[in-house]
């Protein structure tokens, strides 16, 4: 029992309850069953269901708001109680009709159906009504059947206060109730961000899939002519409700032993937000999030809920190909890994080792990752390999290695709900961390978190911000370093903290010297005014956690503008508490996992430097193998060197470098000086044109494996499919092609990988797919025993003296394409497709809600060049062009404009207008530093963005789902008055429920 | 230098082979199952001759009219009380204690071996030797019994008055 636990006592029985809890909390948390169809446990109360009355102190009492007080006696079995929620069960049954047998959400997780049953409802005491509205099938991929909403909310209070995307509402003034999406709009042509939150709450058969309608049970396909007269029999001859239940349970078992329920891990980002996807043979019925999901309970965005389709898509690779005669021709694996390994040997015996790349994939496991560098390092005897954190996150790292030793968010997702202050610069996660911003959106809501956003994209999140900083672009050093000094100035500075956990303080404020306000004014384009806010703002803020993204790291100073953040949260004290610390965002599922497990030139498994010559021998030892002492070549260094002709051969999987990485015609016309290229994908990519080699790989879903997301937390995922055609997982192929090497391997399942990992780097010491079972996770570092931290630095830093470092930077101009150049092109990610889209567009729905690429341009510059939605422009820099419609918004400013990357065209792609200019010590392109020019080529077009898109939605904010209106509604009887004081009086009348 | 490249020469996998290659699994599979295949197909055989397999076959074609027809057919009044009449019982049956059950049945059974040998031969008692078999202990058991009965009707009529009203 801890400090401030108590008890209360339910029928009769003695139960530990933690403050705060209500009396349904407390129930639950000791597996005591109460009624409560509203209530889910990621949502909190709502009371609209009314089935969870309980008698506490004599009284009749909602078990889901009353809280619970030390020695409370609470009855959940007396007679009032069990006519209260019998009452209220039977209203909730005036507005939904039991066809169980013939539903397709009777698969033994429906809320409504299970309540009903506990309650032992034998009929129906009040009529069922349908409603006067017809079903809304607008929506790709969810329905809303108002004929079956029992009006609970649950919808509402997910969009509203936990997606906090505010489009639905229930409109509480109508004779007959509904659920509404903006003001009353067919849902497709909403703000709905098709998160799916709705669907996957809704306790019954209103909200549904619309891919499990007609697949799920056995008798649901009938077609209406039959299944119309079939409910209507049933309901005729039903004997009581108990028989259809017992007869909807053997139904609903039976669906069990054909659909199949596997847990995975989400693929669209770094969030790693984890659930349950349901399979019939090779069709996806739905994906299941539960509330056991460590990270997202039962939270999905668009691309994890809906974006599967590509798993089954026709244009899989499915045979590996081998380049004859300027085409490629289908080949058996033999073939292709014959190849390979007479290839690889052969460049390596006659260029060397260092002659031979690897390009690793942040989208793979982490046991390949593992295998990819174990077989660069230990088959090819090189520490040239590299993966795409090179492109995003990399300067981050860099600078969170400099100053406070690890390389990675320094909390979890719990941390950035508490802290007191969201700081994020540089980052949309709105749209590109979709659950990790709900987080943000709900404690910025409800509970008075404050927000800054320096961008200079107004992006959801920067609307919602209490303080938005537009800074010129590519200065951020320059203000973060200003603000830093402006709050030792104050003598606003965690002296105390400083003094014990932190060195180089004095050195490193002295160089704080030139940054001054009035230099940043001048600098950044922020008023001092400004400065001063954001100063004050952090100093008030007992916690913050900045979060920062490709706004910071995709630049020439990205690596200390990343260090001037640490900075700022170490003069601050902000580190080592929940609610604090660094958090550069992760864009790929793997990118953190990719970096963790050792694909990176320098770098081991769990960041042990390859220099090391300790280190070095723990591995050769294991391996049997000499290692090269001197780090390997990054991507870029990569680029480079086959331009210059020292690099022969690339082996690359899972990555469409041709595309993004910066300056795609530079990087397209080093491919071609290869000698041997072997490309690894699920899809045929624009970098696979180029290869002599390309192996079909399996997706996650058709593999065991694990992941590492953006809190460090690691994740396992199951196989659901067998792999299509002749695809293989990734570790597979590594391990056939070194075998055909010479090495010896024998992994039979990735867990072994694993195991390996675990027994060479320390911070993965007690990780094992046991303890990783299902839902379970781990963050690392883990222990011996398994202990994870969630929260780093609790008590010391990631040096040798457990201090942080304090480490002085400067400010590097950015790139400049020249005067002719006028415009700034910023560009990144959006909601509804992964990257460039080599997944997401095989999906119908996404390519309905985005189905290309859009510019997008101020009012002032669609004032100034007479541009319009769908004016077809051409942008050119220095390094190419593309051509591409322009959509007009006050998301961008002046002579800022946007372009979204989700294309794989050639004429589109934004990486032909960046440059090869580069982060000084990563190397991480500076994606963010391009000027272009702009020349109309047809003055008006197609919008390239449609008007059922959310984006030109009405949002409706509001709290909660307003249950007081339903209170107030002249039909509303409430139910403690009916039974609550013996009362007998049973209303007949229309129940507003 | 290798040159982007889009051409992808799939190997178009032969019809003819396969067929030949299908054909071989299900013969593959009918060896396997030999005997079940043989009996199934004499069953086959008869349902043929006999014109069920035509009737079957028709009904699948028309799937949805035969089940629209068939649905109307069910959904009549008669046929709820059929069907609900069944349920009925079916719950009866099960309150039913089978040892009760048991005896009742046992005693109508002697009941009935009575009954038939009176109708056999003939019997008619008179109204004196009627009013002086109420003496016997097996009359009086079997009234008291069905007086208990009567009293346990009676009782769920009184206190759930509606319970045949749904």
């Amino acid at each position: 029992m801890s400090e401030h636990s108590f008890s209360i006592r339910i029928n009769e029985k003695e139960l530990t309850a933690q403050p705060g809890q209500t009396i349904l909390q407390v129930a639950q948390s000791h597996d005591l069953y109460i009624p409560s169809i509203c209530y889910h446990p990621n949502l909190g109360t709502i009371q609209t269901c009314d089935t969870c009355f309980v008698q506490a102190g004599g009284e009749l009492v909602r078990a889901c708001s009353t809280k619970a007080v030390a020695g409370m006696t609470v009855d959940t079995l007396s007679k009032p109680v069990k006519d209260a929620q019998y009452e209220a069960m039977s209203r909730i049954l005036e507005n939904h009709e039991l066809y169980c047998t013939v539903c397709d959400n009777n698969n033994g997780n429906c809320t409504v159906h299970n309540t009903a049953e506990y309650l032992e409802i034998e009929h129906q005491k009040y009529e069922f009504r349908e409603k006067p509205y017809p079903p809304d099938n607008s929506h790709p991929f969810y329905r809303y059947e108002p004929d079956q909403c029992i009006l609970c909310g649950r919808c509402v209070e997910a969009c509203q206060d936990l997606q906090v995307n505010e489009t639905l509402t229930i409109d509480w003034s109508r004779e007959r109730p509904r659920v509404i999406w903006d003001n009353d709009v067919p849902i497709d042509e909403s703000s709905c961000v098709s998160c799916g939150h709705c669907v996957n709450v809704c306790p019954c058969n209103a909200l549904m899939e619309k891919s499990m309608l007609g697949e799920a049970g056995f008798l649901t396909k009938l077609p209406p002519p039959i299944l119309e007269p079939m409910v209507d029999l049933i309901k005729e001859v039903e004997p009581g409700y108990k028989q259809i239940f017992a007869i909807s349970e053997v139904e609903a078992a039976m669906r069990q032993a054909r659909i199949e329920r596997t847990k995975t891990v989400c693929t669209y980002c770094g969030v790693g937000c984890s659930f349950e996807v349901w399979t019939k043979d090779r069709q996806i019925l739905k994906i299941e999030p539960t509330h056991e999901a460590p990270v997202n309970g039962i939270s999905t965005c668009v691309k994890g809920k809906w974006g599967w389709d590509f798993v089954n898509s026709d244009q899989r690779l499915t045979k590996p190909l081998i380049r004859k005669n300027g085409a490629f021709e289908e080949a058996t694996w033999d073939e292709a890994l014959d190849l390979i390994a007479s290839k690889l040997t052969e460049i390596k015996e006659e260029h060397g080792p260092e002659s031979i790349g690897v390009i690793a994939s942040s989208k793979c496991s982490n046991e390949e990752n593992f295998l990819a560098q174990k077989f660069a390092r230990a088959v090819i005897g090189t520490n040239n390999i590299d993966n795409c954190s090179r492109y995003c996150q990399s300067p981050a790292t860099a600078g969170l290695l400099r100053t406070v030793g690890l390389g990675g968010d320094s909390g979890t997702m719990q941390d950035i709900e508490t802290a007191d202050l969201v700081f994020v610069i540089g980052a949309n996660p709105a749209e590109s961390h979709p659950v990790l911003a709900t987080r943000v959106k709900r404690a910025h809501k409800l509970y008075g978190q404050k927000l800054i956003v320096a961008d200079i994209r107004e992006h959801e999140l920067a609307q919602r911000a209490d303080f938005l900083m537009h800074p010129k672009p590519s200065s951020d050093l320059i203000w973060l370093s200003a603000v830093t000094k402006y709050i030792i100035d104050q003598d606003w500075h965690d002296k105390e903290f400083l003094a014990k956990r932190v060195s180089n303080v004095e050195g490193y404020i002295k160089t704080l010297d030139k940054f001054t306000l009035e230099y940043a004014e001048e600098m950044t384009g922020l008023s001092q005014g400004d400065l001063i806010k954001a100063a004050t703002m952090i100093h008030e803020a007992n916690s913050v956690c900045i979060l920062w993204a490709m706004g910071i790291t995709q630049h020439s100073g990205a690596t200390d503008a990343s260090t001037a953040i640490s900075n700022l949260l170490l003069i601050t004290g902000n580190y080592g508490r929940p609610g604090t610390g660094a958090y550069p965002l992760r864009g790929h599922n793997n990118v953190q996992g990719a970096c963790d497990f050792g694909t990176m030139p320098s770098w081991f498994p769990g960041y042990e430097p390859v220099g090391n010559s300790e280190i070095r021998e723990k591995y050769e030892k294991a391996w049997g193998v000499e290692i090269p002492k001197d780090p390997g070549m990054d991507n870029h260094h990569m680029v480079e060197a086959i331009h210059k002709g020292k690099l022969k051969s690339l082996y690359l999987f899972g990555e469409e470098m041709g595309l993004v990485d910066a300056n795609s015609n530079h990087v397209q016309s080093c491919f071609e000086k290869l000698d041997f290229f072997v490309v690894q994908d699920i899809f045929f990519s624009k970098t696979a044109q180029f290869a002599d080699v390309v192996l079909p790989a399996a997706p996650s879903l058709e593999k065991d494996g694990t992941f590492v997301n953006t809190e460090r937390r690691i994740q396992r995922f199951y196989k659901v499919f067998d792999p299509l055609g002749d695809s293989k997982p990734d570790w597979e192929i590594f391990q056939e092609v070194a075998n055909r090497m010479g090495a010896d391997w024998n992994y039979s399942h990735p867990s072994e990988i694993m195991d390996e990992a675990a027994s060479l780097a320390v911070i993965f010491a007690g990780v094992s797919y046991d303890r990783l079972e299902g839902f379970n996770s781990q963050v690392w570092p883990v222990h011996k025993d398994g202990t994870d931290t969630p929260l780093l630095y609790e008590d010391k830093f990631a040096f040798a003296d457990g201090k942080a470092r304090l480490f002085a930077v400067d400010w590097t101009p950015p790139y400049m394409a020249g005067e002719e150049y006028d415009l700034h092109l910023n560009n990144g990610r959006l909601l509804e497709h992964f990257h460039e889209g080599n997944m997401t567009y095989r999906s119908e729905g996404l390519t309905h809600k985005v189905p290309g690429t859009w510019l997008e341009v101020s009012l002032e510059l669609a004032d100034e060049r007479n541009l319009t939605d769908g004016t077809l422009v051409r942008l050119t820099s220095p390094y190419g062009q593309v051509k591409v419609r322009t959509l007009v918004t006050d998301r961008v400013k002046g002579k800022e404009i946007y372009l979204t990357m989700n294309s794989f065209e050639d004429d589109e792609a934004v990486n032909y207008l960046t440059s090869s200019y580069h982060d000084l010590v990563t190397h991480t392109p500076a994606y963010k530093e391009i000027g272009v020019k702009m020349e109309i080529l047809e003055a008006t077009g197609e919008p390239p963005l449609p008007k059922h898109n959310h984006r030109f939605g009405n949002r409706v904010p509001q709290i909660s789902v307003r249950v007081e209106e339903k209170w107030q509604r002249p039909d509303f009887q409430a139910i403690e008055d009916l039974f609550g004081n013996g009362g007998e009086a049973l209303g007949e009348s229309n129940q507003a429920n | 230098m290798a040159k982007a490249i889009r051409q992808i020469n799939k190997q178009i996998p032969n019809p003819m082979e396969e067929q030949a290659q299908a054909i071989g699994e299900i013969l593959k599979a009918l060896a396997d199952n030999k005997e079940g295949i043989l009996s199934a197909l004499a069953i086959l055989k008869n349902l043929r001759e006999i014109g069920i397999l035509d009737a079957l076959h028709a009904i699948m074609e028309n799937r949805t009219d035969v089940g629209v027809i068939a649905m109307q057919q069910i959904n009549q009044p008669g046929m709820h009380n059929t069907i609900k009449n069944a349920i009925y019982l079916f719950n009866f049956m099960g309150t039913l204690k089978p040892e009760q059950l048991q005896a009742i049945m046992g005693g109508v059974t002697k009941g009935l071996d009575r009954m038939g040998e009176s109708i056999k031969n003939q019997e008619q008692h008179s109204l004196w030797k009627l009013g002086k078999s109420m003496r016997d202990p097996e009359i009086k058991a079997a009234m008291t019994t069905m007086v208990e009965f009567l009293h346990g009707m009676g009782e769920s009529f009184t206190q759930h008055p509606s319970q045949e009203l749904h």
